[in-house]
Parts: C-alpha cells; sequence; structure tokens
C-alpha cells in the first residue's frame, strides 16, 4: 500500500471517528438510574479500609512477605474497582451539574455550577488515584498514600447534591 | 459548462455565501464577543474568497493568484490554530486548576503532534512535484496532521473529564475536525505529480469538505443552543434523597 493510500485510510478514519463524536453527543442523555445504581453498589467505606495505609502497615506486620504481597495486590485491584466506579460516578455527577447549570432559576443554576467543578475535581482525583492503584498493584511493595483529598471531594460532591434536594424541596414548597 | 466545472463552481462560492449568514447569525447573537478569533476567521475567509474570486473572474494576471493564494492559505491555517485555542480557552477557561491542567496538556500535545508532523514529513518524503502547489499541499499536510489532533484531542479530553460542550462550540469544533481531516488527505494526495483529471478530483475534495465544515458551523449555530441535559425533576429528587443517605452513611 502507497503512502498516500494510507494517509486517506487515516483520513478516512478520523472523519469517521468524528462522526462518531457528534452521533454520541446526540443520544447521551442524563442517567439517573446508572448513577442511582453506582452511588448504591458504592462501599465508601470499604474502599476507604482498602487504601488505607495502616491496614496495609499492620498486614505486613502480620504476614509473611509473600503473602502480604499477595493479599496487598489483590486488596490494589478491588480499590482499583472501586476508584473505577467513582471515577464514572464523577461523570455523571457531571452532567448533572452541567444540566443544572442551564436551570432558570439562578440558585440552582449557581449550584450546578459548583456540582459540575466539584464532579470535574472529583473525576480528576479519582483517574489519579485509578493511576496510583495501578501501580499498588503491579509493584505491591512499594508504599501506598492514602487518597484522602479522594475521599473529601466524593464527601463535598454528595453534600452539594444533598443541598441540591433541600433547595428542589424549599422551591417545591414555595409553589 | 461541464458538470464537474459548475459543480466546483458551487462547491468554491456557496460555503463563502453561507459564511455570510455565519458572520450575521455571530453578529446578531453577539456571539462574536464570545469567539472574536472565529468570527475573525469567517470574515477573513469571505474576504480572501472575494480577492480570489476577483482576480480568477476578471482576467488579471493570473500569476497574482499563484502568489496571493499560498498567502492566503498560510494566514488562514494560522487562524484556525487561533481558533482552537479559543475553543480551549471557552471551555476550560472557567476552572482556574482545569484551565492550567488544560494549557499544560494542550502544550505537551501540541509538541507531541509537531514532532509527529515533522517526522511524517521525513520518513514518508514522498514528493515528486516541485511546484508550488504540492509544496504548499506538504507544509498543508504537516498543519493539518496538528490541526486534527488537537480537535481530537479537544474532544477526548474534555469527554474523559465530563467537560459539556455548548452547541456552537461542539459544532465550531467538529467543523474544524471534519476540515481538517479532508485537508489531511487533500494534501497528502496533492503532494505528487497530479493528472489533470486527478486535480480536478482534489478540487471537489477539498472545496467539498469545506462546504460540509460550513454546514456543520451554521448547523450548530442555527439550531438553538441545546440544553445539553435536562434534569429530570422528580427522577432526580428521588436519587438525591438516596444519595444523601449514602453521604450520611459515608459520614457516619
Amino acid at each position: 500500500m502507497s503512502a498516500v493510500a494510507v494517509y486517506i485510510v487515516i483520513a478516512i478514519l478520523l472523519v469517521a471517528v468524528f462522526t462518531y463524536i457528534a452521533a454520541r453527543r446526540k443520544r447521551d442523555s442524563l442517567n439517573v438510574d446508572k448513577a442511582r445504581s453506582s452511588m448504591a453498589s458504592l462501599d465508601m467505606e470499604a474502599f476507604r479500609n482498602l487504601v488505607d495505609p495502616e491496614e496495609d502497615a499492620f498486614l505486613q506486620s502480620c504476614l509473611p512477605t509473600d503473602q502480604f504481597r499477595a493479599i496487598k495486590r489483590e486488596r490494589a485491584w478491588a480499590a482499583l474497582a472501586y476508584a473505577r466506579a467513582l471515577s464514572h460516578l464523577a461523570l455523571e455527577f457531571s452532567r448533572f451539574g452541567h444540566a443544572l447549570r442551564h436551570s432558570p432559576d439562578p440558585s440552582l443554576a449557581d449550584l450546578g455550577r459548583e456540582v459540575a467543578s466539584g464532579a470535574i475535581h472529583l473525576r480528576i482525583l479519582a483517574l489519579k488515584a485509578t493511576g496510583r492503584l495501578f501501580i499498588a498493584a503491579t509493584f505491591p511493595e512499594l508504599p501506598q498514600r492514602s487518597p484522602r483529598s479522594l475521599f473529601e471531594q466524593y464527601g463535598r460532591s454528595a453534600g452539594l447534591l444533598a443541598r441540591y434536594g433541600a433547595l428542589e424541596r424549599a422551591r417545591k414548597q414555595a409553589l | 459548462m461541464h458538470w464537474d466545472r459548475l459543480l466546483l463552481f458551487y462547491l468554491w462560492v456557496a460555503p463563502h455565501l453561507l459564511l455570510g449568514v455565519i458572520a450575521a447569525l455571530l453578529w446578531k447573537r453577539r456571539l462574536h464577543f464570545e469567539f472574536p478569533v472565529f468570527a475573525l476567521y469567517v470574515w477573513y475567509e469571505i474576504a480572501e474568497f472575494i480577492v480570489l474570486f476577483t482576480i480568477s473572474k476578471t482576467g488579471l494576471n493570473q500569476n497574482w493568484y499563484v502568489r496571493i493564494f499560498p498567502l492566503t492559505l498560510a494566514i488562514s491555517a494560522v487562524l484556525r490554530f487561533g481558533v482552537i485555542q479559543e475553543i480551549f480557552n471557552n471551555i476550560f477557561g472557567e476552572e482556574r486548576k482545569l484551565k492550567a491542567l488544560a494549557r499544560i496538556s494542550l502544550r505537551w500535545i501540541t509538541a507531541c503532534l509537531i514532532l509527529g508532523a515533522i517526522l511524517v514529513s521525513i520518513f514518508a518524503f514522498d514528493q515528486t512535484s516541485n511546484t508550488l502547489i504540492a509544496g504548499a499541499a506538504w507544509v498543508g499536510r504537516a498543519v493539518a496532521i496538528i490541526q486534527c489532533g488537537l480537535v481530537l484531542f479537544l474532544f477526548l479530553f474534555s469527554g474523559m473529564l465530563g467537560v459539556s460542550l455548548q452547541s456552537h462550540v461542539f459544532g465550531i469544533a467538529l467543523g474544524f475536525g471534519i476540515l481538517s481531516s479532508v485537508q489531511f488527505a487533500n494534501s497528502a494526495m496533492r503532494a505528487g505529480e497530479l493528472s489533470g483529471s486527478m486535480a480536478r478530483v482534489l478540487n471537489l475534495l477539498s472545496t467539498g469538505g469545506y462546504h460540509i465544515a460550513v454546514l456543520i458551523w451554521l448547523g450548530y449555530l442555527i439550531v438553538p443552543a441545546r440544553k445539553s441535559i435536562q434534569p429530570p425533576d422528580e427522577p432526580v429528587m428521588c436519587d438525591v434523597h438516596h444519595w444523601n443517605n449514602e453521604l450520611e452513611r459515608f459520614l457516619q
């Protein structure tokens, strides 16, 4: 195949990718059920436990090195699944926040901006945690830091959503 | 007039008339304040068309056309980079942290794309013609690689972080993505020696791609800015109660 033919194939692929992006945007909708089921399935306490360095230190002191490595690896893989779920949840939060930004009620629109901003921060932290956990799963002997800021941001985002609930209730009572 | 010449004439004139409609819409909706570089690009494209069309149709010295054409292409390419930067600023400008992350990522991706374009030019040096058009096509291919990569990165980066794009911002970016892809194929084919019929087909390809891009810009400007996702009223209330319960459980 000549170089020109390769370029043409690449260009066709690029056009197809852009068309797919446009088509996917059309059918994108806020999937609240998905967000709800993701939220329900997320046991934050278990996640916190899995990434707790003190818990790791305790296990290391109790178990032989080989066994500790195996368990640490399993814990890191399990935590990785939680981080991924949280990352997806952050996307749902972000989409919800962006949708709320268009609310005719200025207080809801402001809250939407906060929710979207918090969700983006949560997503970044979740992606960062995913990367770190992947490294921890691959190299279990390396020391691990607790993703404290991730939990804090999750708490803030969930708090903002609770504020939305309160605002909506107040708005409905006023009507 | 042959059908291909008629089609080429249509594809040359029509997008620029539609660009006039886009310029009017930008003015009417005061979007030229939000997207000054895109508005400048639209006006520039119209002015460029008027100059080149006048030279071509009034029987002026064709050397003028050959001299002016690459210059207009270069200015157009520079403005397109400006528009892509403007889209980035528009999407990520509100968030300080996100803006910093986007700026760093954009720098790195631009550096990688420039390196990629240089490597493609060095290792896939297939230029067999020494004409000015072939030389311009060779440069055009590198520019198309960079612009295409930047638009793709913009979509992937905003999608990865869950940043929703306003309808017209999405339309502008999508139009540039399609335009860059078509120009990539077009400039790759033009870098070689061309027969008369092949050159005509390539003219149709580039003007057709441009027409599609203009239609995309116009479409996304005419369609009222979609309220990206409407929050459902009642179901979300239930969700918020659920999320609230989860939060309370988390805080205990």
